[in-house]
């Protein structure tokens, strides 16, 4: 395996790409399918295009419309990056504050768990007013207390789910409570870490379109969304409502990317041996 | 030091819940074992001897009596890093590299030369050539291995194994058995190894001290007086099944008692 030939690593290196590529070719089968399938009903039965539209037509206004929803997307963006990263940190800080010293988690947890409780959609009008009419900020806050809560929950999770062996064994080597912090419960916590990010990055583009229809700048994916249903141009709305999902793939993908990086050791990103 | 015993037990007592849940898990356990020997603790489960073994490596505190480790408390023993410690599981951390696991303690210990550390301890127990594979990537056994050199690599005077074989299939596990006592001879390390299985008891002690169980407690102790080094030979040998059969008797009157 360490002293392969390169010819033969050249070798196992195409086959792999031929296998992953045939992986996806029921998905992508089927994916053409279903598009046809939608195509063809909708001509068929005469579908008015506000009940839903075919996908030729979302895809040419998608074209035309394509500046001004690339505008739109790029704000929106802002706000989920910025709101994303916020909740990550603080998420992440309070976990890790949380697991560190006991008498804070007794302290903390209850209030962690009360955000999950809060209802963001109660939240979105409330902190359009917090923050200037302009502001991405208000959005960003909306989003980074949805993000908040799963990250937090399953980083402290991760924490503080490592094996009574592994505990021993650093008791054994008499390891003080900051090495086993360093050299154990973080490293465990990162498969957590990273599923929790996935969830994350989906609510965040949710969050970030909800708190939108609530009003604030004009040139973003929601307001675009709510503009065009009221003037009954339901084709241009869902091609926004397609870039947005566009986004949500890219990121759960960079966050996908990240995780193989950081963490190739672990059971669900193993390279499968010899194809 | 060579003349008082590596681990001392003096009336050492260990219960534990409260109330209606309280369970004696040892009493009156009397016990010397000194320096470079090899000494199984054997019983039926609810015995004690993992108890035992984790009394003396400081895992769990004692309830009554008296416990020293190298001449000093347990606590002490650990605190000064005096015994390496291996499990039935590995428990090799998944994100370090075999080379990384074992140079965990001496990450711990401030060890300066801690790679060559590393790659003589691995070229002590056959696996240089996986030094930079991951646990996953090895079978049971090497990850066992892993462990040993793991629990070796900090020239610990005391070995602790609780059942380290357990898991391991016949072929591997008497492979192991063969390694482990290999090992002992070149570090003269001290070794406490928990078992269920006579034969392996016998094979591997210079002594093994049988143990019962409702309250744990010691029995008997025998000295196997199986000449070393011990090889396959010393499996088929008459001494060696007279010495399974000797334990195998001693546990059954310690079980009717």
């Amino acid at each position: 395996m360490t002293d392969a030939k390169p010819a033969a690593r050249e070798a196992t290196r195409t086959s792999e790409l031929r296998h992953r590529l045939r992986k996806h070719v029921p998905a992508a089968v089927l994916f053409v399918l279903g598009l046809v399938a939608w195509e063809g009903l909708i001509r068929a039965f005469d579908v008015e295009s506000f009940v839903l539209p075919a996908p030729s037509e979302i895809g040419s206004r998608l074209v035309d419309q394509w500046s001004v929803i690339m505008s739109a997307a790029g704000n929106t963006m802002i706000e989920v990056i910025g709101g994303l990263t916020a909740g990550v940190v603080l998420g992440v800080t309070v976990a890790l504050i949380s697991v560190r010293w006991e008498a804070a988690r007794e302290g903390i947890l209850p209030f962690a768990i009360a955000t999950n409780a809060m209802p963001i959609i109660a939240l979105a009008p409330i902190a359009n007013n917090m923050f200037p009419v302009t502001s991405p900020v208000s959005k960003m806050t909306v989003v980074a207390i949805v993000v908040f809560f799963p990250v937090m929950i399953n980083t402290v999770r991760g924490l503080t789910e490592v094996g009574t062996g592994e505990l021993e064994l650093m008791r054994s080597f008499a390891a003080t409570p900051r090495e086993l912090f360093t050299k154990v419960r973080i490293p465990s916590a990162l498969p957590y870490f990273f599923s929790a990010l996935k969830v994350a990055s989906t609510l965040s583009i949710i969050a970030a379109i909800v708190a939108e229809y609530f009003g604030g700048p004009q040139d973003v994916l929601g307001q675009y969304i709510i503009a065009k249903a009221n003037l009954f141009v339901f084709p241009d709305a869902w091609a926004a409502i397609l870039v947005a999902s566009a986004i949500g793939i890219a990121f759960y993908g960079i966050i996908l990317g990240a995780e193989r990086l950081v963490m190739s050791w672990h059971v669900s990103l193993r390279a499968t041996e010899a194809g | 030091m060579s003349d008082s015993p590596v681990v001392r037990a003096r009336n050492l007592g260990k219960t534990f819940g409260k109330g209606s849940d309280r369970v004696e898990a040892l009493r009156g356990i009397d016990l010397d074992i000194e320096s470079g020997e090899f000494v199984s603790l054997i019983g039926p489960s609810g015995c004690g001897k993992s108890t035992l073994l984790r009394l003396i490596g400081d895992l769990v505190p004692a309830s009554s009596g008296e416990l020293t480790v190298n001449g000093k408390s347990p606590q002490q023993a650990r605190l000064d890093r005096d015994y390496g410690i291996v499990f039935q599981k590995a428990t090799l951390l998944d994100w370090r590299t075999v080379t990384k696991n074992v140079e965990l303690p001496l990450e711990i210990m401030d060890e300066e030369a801690r790679s060559e550390r590393a790659a003589s301890m691995l070229d002590l127990v056959q696996l240089s050539d996986f030094a930079k594979h991951y646990p996953w990537q090895l079978s049971g056994g090497m990850q066992q291995r892993v462990a040993i050199a793991r629990a070796l690599a900090f020239e610990p005077s005391l070995l602790l194994m609780d059942e380290p074989f357990g898991a391991l299939d016949e072929m591997t596990r008497e492979l192991m058995q063969q390694e482990v006592l290999r090992l002992w001879q070149q570090t003269h390390t001290t070794v406490v190894f928990v078992t269920h299985s006579i034969p392996e008891a016998v094979f591997l002690s210079t002594r093994v001290i049988v143990m019962s169980a409702r309250p744990g407690r010691i029995t008997d102790r025998i000295e196997t007086q199986l000449p070393y080094p011990r090889t396959v030979d010393t499996r088929e040998s008459a001494a060696y099944y007279d010495k399974i059969t000797e334990v195998r008797e001693s546990l059954r009157r310690g079980d009717r008692q």
